[in-house]
């Protein structure tokens, strides 16, 4: 029988992740098909995904190191 | 070499470093905390949002980490002990110098176990990676990680920006992996939901499609 949005909803994480099985991506990609709400859900965590893991997003200062290692030089 | 062999070759490099640490070789503690820098600076910054208190919570918590090196008994790896004196410090700093920080903008998330319903929100299907050149969509991205819920923040953090896989995100928070799911599953969700919208209105698109069922990481 194929999957309910609520039920695709709960393994979308997973899927993104490739860490579900062949046959629940199948039974998943199969709803993409005909799901677009489901679709757009599954693009848009994928999207936010790749913007949060870009180097620049989360970018360490300039200096920090060099600071850091003067703090530490007082304890050490 | 195997995933699992680097693994066992890091501890025990660390392992040793942390021994000479303690016998007097102090200066080998930057050697031992370099690879950390960044993962020890996200924490912070994802619980502060700004840079300076970031910072200066990062000195302190590696700070923190070598008055302490003698209690790391190894049962974790270094980076996961290090990770969660990290989070502790920067929890620390917010309730007490930044307690606006300490509520949530979104009182209204879910609780864990009620069912979330994703917004319709339309199709976006495009990675923005140009809008990561503009200072004002990097903060967007920042303070919504900021505004998760702790429980919610602490997961994605450590799973999707940091890239650490289910097994390790739970062991530095002392969870399951089954919550590591659930939560991770739900922060992704209302990132969506709250990102989408605004950076769908921010115009500045590549045309690089994203092929459904790629793994990002990979």
């Amino acid at each position: 029988m194929a999957m309910t949005c609520k039920e695709v909803w709960k393994e979308i994480s997973e899927y993104i992740d490739d860490t579900v099985t062949p046959d629940t991506r199948r039974e998943l990609e199969l709803h993409f098909l005909y799901c677009r709400h489901c679709a757009a859900i599954v693009d848009g965590i994928h999207n936010i995904i790749v913007l949060v893991a870009d180097e620049r997003t989360f970018a360490l200062p300039a200096g920090f190191s060099s600071r850091l290692r003067t703090k530490l030089q007082n304890h050490l | 070499m195997s995933a699992a062999r680097a693994t066992e070759r890091l501890i025990a490099d660390e392992s040793e470093l942390i021994s000479r640490i303690l016998s007097g070789e102090r200066n080998l503690y930057y050697d031992l905390i370099a690879p950390y820098e960044h993962m020890v600076y996200i924490c912070a910054f994802s619980v502060l949002r700004n840079e300076t208190d970031a910072e200066d919570v990062a000195q302190d918590a590696f700070l923190k980490a070598y008055e302490n090196l003698a209690e790391f008994k190894g049962e974790s790896k270094f980076s996961s002990w290090l990770t969660r004196i990290a989070l502790n410090t920067a929890k620390l700093r917010r309730r007490k110098f930044r307690p606006e920080l300490y509520q949530s903008l979104h009182q209204s998330i879910s609780e864990e176990d009620g069912e979330y319903i994703p917004q319709s929100l339309g199709d976006w299907r495009e990675i923005p990676s140009e809008t990561l050149e503009r200072q004002e969509v990097r903060a967007l991205l920042a303070d919504a990680v900021r505004r998760l819920p702790d429980i919610y923040r602490d997961v994605f953090v450590l799973r999707d920006v940091q890239n650490l896989n289910i097994a390790a995100t739970a062991e530095i928070l002392g969870v399951s992996e089954g919550v590591v799911k659930t939560r991770l599953l739900r922060a992704r969700l209302h990132l969506r939901d709250w990102l989408m919208p605004l950076l769908k209105s921010s115009r500045v698109f590549s045309r690089q499609a994203f092929k459904r069922g790629t793994n990002p990481w990979l």
